[in-house]
């Protein structure tokens, strides 16, 4: 204790010269020293006490902010990010094909003209028929197959209600595809231009909802009409949800049709 | 045992109890300095093993009221650390009255009722805080609250014991009286002085977490919070049961600072139920109750009883069954449960979906953006009001 403290206790217990305390609070104990070595031991205490938790304190602040210096320098942690669906089906063949076709048919850019004819696909998807129709299997419960009349492109009651249901049920995806066809009847011409006026049926339908403007749609909305000269579907595609279920269906009718899914890749 | 001496040793072991947690409380603050996340020591046995969940103790570490200065620093200065003073310093005057056992004088034994007595006082106001505001006892908190209540006991038991011994009073008796006082005062600012001083500057950090990529959704499909003064636009992705959420909420809303918020608000359920974002609903019926906050008609009130009632709407929605929209329909109508079923609110909230998506947000709630500017994860907790600070000073009373 130093000099000036141990006066100061002095003063305070015999301001008057007495060898009685003032302050019985620092009294002796009988025996002593006792008072004195009590408030020395309780300072000592209360100092070291301090001297351990500030010490205890300070090596944990500085320790924190070693942490935050070496944080800083490797980067923020990595989290998930918010990003449209990706399911199993987006393989990289699908991925692939997906992508050359919209590059190709003008969804990758808003200033070409949408959509792509059966000699485009079959020179951006690069792949042949069976193989294109293959890539679409998964899309079985998640897309639709909308059905036409023999050389009609008006999209009726319950084409309307199937395209909306498959519409609404966007949850993750992109892309919204739409695949005309037409069957074998009439010339490849004819079917050519009859499945281009069935892809327009089905985009028309999607503008008449007012949902999204032009600009959207066309970043969104796939169309590709195959005439009936590239990837036919076969009878079995009557399995597949389609409207007209009731209807005969057969392999000349199903590709009556256009085809519509949200597909859940990104790119 | 001479009682003086008896309630003086009750108060060192009160004030070494009161040292360990308040010492485990302070760590547990400081460790967080580093913008993480860690493990809490939530438990009544000091040293047991630290805890991911430690509910109670997250709740109050991340309350307004776990520090001061909470603008001026990241995090404020923690409250424990005062307490870690206090008791440092009443160990030291406590074992010094009990080497003066009987001989302690009323004037002395005056004096060490109120310095212990007054940890008592201020673990009373914050258990009524901790009780009453937010509705939840720390388990470390408690134990600096049980250190406070035996110091209370050993005050009265040493006043008691040492009344009889009545002295005169002298100026310098007095003046000893002070200096024990102001040291008590020192012992009480030491550990925040430094720990403030050594503190790491988070200033720059809290510009750092990017900007809003697509600040407009472009079929007005947001919602809209109004504040009663606006002095800045906020963007916020929320998902109504999220707890992190109700908290943040309800901090802004007690700070006046949702008052000067124009707030855009984008519902972001963490429930795979609507969110493609999540393999497993990580809140279940938070879509549910994300498409009944689309369609109150005043979505403030909504959300206000919706964050209130969180625990509630939760244990429904983890039922499985129709009990959640009873719960909804019950309090707002069956308007609500009818519109909560059309196509056209799974559209709008899907189209929110879609907005988080378009600017890349974490998939993680809340995400703030205070025009444009993003608030860090890492300070939206105990870093909130200093992160507003540089941000948006406007928007602090």
């Amino acid at each position: 204790m130093s000099s000036r403290f141990r006066q100061l206790l002095n003063d305070v217990r015999d301001p008057n010269g007495s060898k009685e305390p003032a302050d019985a609070q620092f009294e002796r104990p009988p025996g002593g020293g006792a008072p004195r070595s009590g408030l020395l031991h309780g300072a000592i205490v209360s100092g070291v006490a301090l001297a351990v938790a500030v010490g205890l304190i300070g090596s944990s602040v500085k320790s924190a902010s070693r942490r935050l210096e070496a944080r800083g320098s490797t980067g923020a942690q990595k989290v998930a990010t918010a990003q449209e669906a990706e399911v199993a089906y987006c393989t990289a063949d699908f991925k692939t094909v997906l992508e050359r076709v919209l590059h190709s048919c003008g969804l990758a850019t808003t200033t070409e003209r949408r959509g792509c004819k059966p000699a485009d696909i079959k020179t951006f998807a690069a792949i042949d028929d069976a193989d294109f129709n293959a890539l679409f299997q998964p899309l079985k419960e998640r897309g639709g197959v909308i059905m036409f009349d023999e050389g009609s492109d008006v999209l009726d009651e319950a084409g309307q209600k199937l395209l909306d249901e498959r519409w609404f049920a966007r949850q993750g995806a992109r892309y919204f595809f739409v695949v005309a066809r037409a069957s074998r009847t009439g010339t490849p011409d004819q079917n050519r231009a009859l499945s281009h006026r069935r892809a327009n049926s089905v985009l028309l339908h999607l503008q008449q909802l007012g949902e999204d403007s032009e600009e959207e749609l066309n970043q969104r909305v796939g169309l590709l009409w195959l005439g009936n000269e590239y990837a036919q579907l076969t009878g079995d595609y009557c399995a597949w949800p389609r409207s007209r279920e009731q209807a005969p269906c057969a392999e000349e009718p199903i590709n009556r049709s256009a085809f519509v899914s949200w597909v859940d890749c990104r790119l | 045992m001479n009682r003086v001496r008896l309630f003086a040793w009750l108060g060192v072991a009160g004030a070494l109890w009161g040292l360990v947690f308040a010492g485990i409380s302070s760590l547990d603050y400081a460790s967080h300095l580093d913008r993480g996340l860690h493990d809490l020591h939530c438990s009544f046995i000091p040293g047991a093993e630290a805890s991911p969940v430690a509910e109670g103790c997250r709740v109050a570490l991340n309350s307004p009221y776990s520090a001061l200065f909470k603008q001026q620093l990241w995090g404020g200065v923690p409250i424990s650390l005062f307490g870690l003073g206090c008791f440092s310093f009443l160990l030291g005057h406590a074992l010094a009255i009990g080497y003066s056992g009987p001989r302690t004088s009323r004037g002395a034994g005056v004096l060490y009722a109120l310095l212990a007595g007054s940890p008592l006082v201020v673990s009373a106001i914050m258990f009524s805080i901790s009780w009453f505001e937010l509705g939840t006892i720390c388990k470390t908190c408690a134990g600096i609250y049980f250190a406070s209540l035996v110091l209370g006991i050993s005050a009265l038991g040493v006043l008691v014991g040492s009344w009889g011994n009545r002295e005169s009073l002298s100026g310098r008796s007095f003046l000893l009286a002070a200096v024990v006082a102001f040291g008590m005062l020192l012992w009480v600012l030491a550990p925040s002085v430094v720990y403030a001083s050594l503190a790491p500057d988070h200033s720059s950090l809290v510009t750092e977490c990017g900007q809003v990529k697509v600040p407009k959704e472009s079929h007005g499909a947001l919602l809209s919070l109004p504040g009663k003064s606006p002095r800045k636009h906020a963007l916020f992705f929320e998902d109504p049961l999220c707890p992190t959420c109700k908290s943040l909420h309800e901090r802004l809303r007690n700070a006046g600072v949702l008052d000067r918020l124009d707030v855009e608000l984008a519902m972001f359920p963490l429930d795979s139920q609507c969110n493609w974002m999540l393999d497993q609903p990580l809140h279940p019926g938070a879509c549910a109750v994300a498409r009944a906050g689309l369609c109150a008609k005043n979505t403030g009130q909504f959300m206000d009883w919706a964050y209130a009632n969180q625990e509630d709407l939760a244990a429904a929605a983890k039922t499985g069954g129709t009990l959640l929209t009873q719960f909804l329909s019950r309090k707002w109508g069956n308007e609500l449960t009818t519109c909560m079923a059309s196509r056209a609110t799974e559209q709008r909230l899907n189209r929110q979906l879609h907005f988080a998506a378009a600017n890349g947000i974490a998939v993680s709630t809340p995400q703030v953006f205070i025009e444009g500017q993003r608030l860090c994860d890492e300070d939206i907790d105990m870093g909130l009001m200093f992160a507003l600070r540089k941000l948006a000073p406007e928007l602090l009373p």
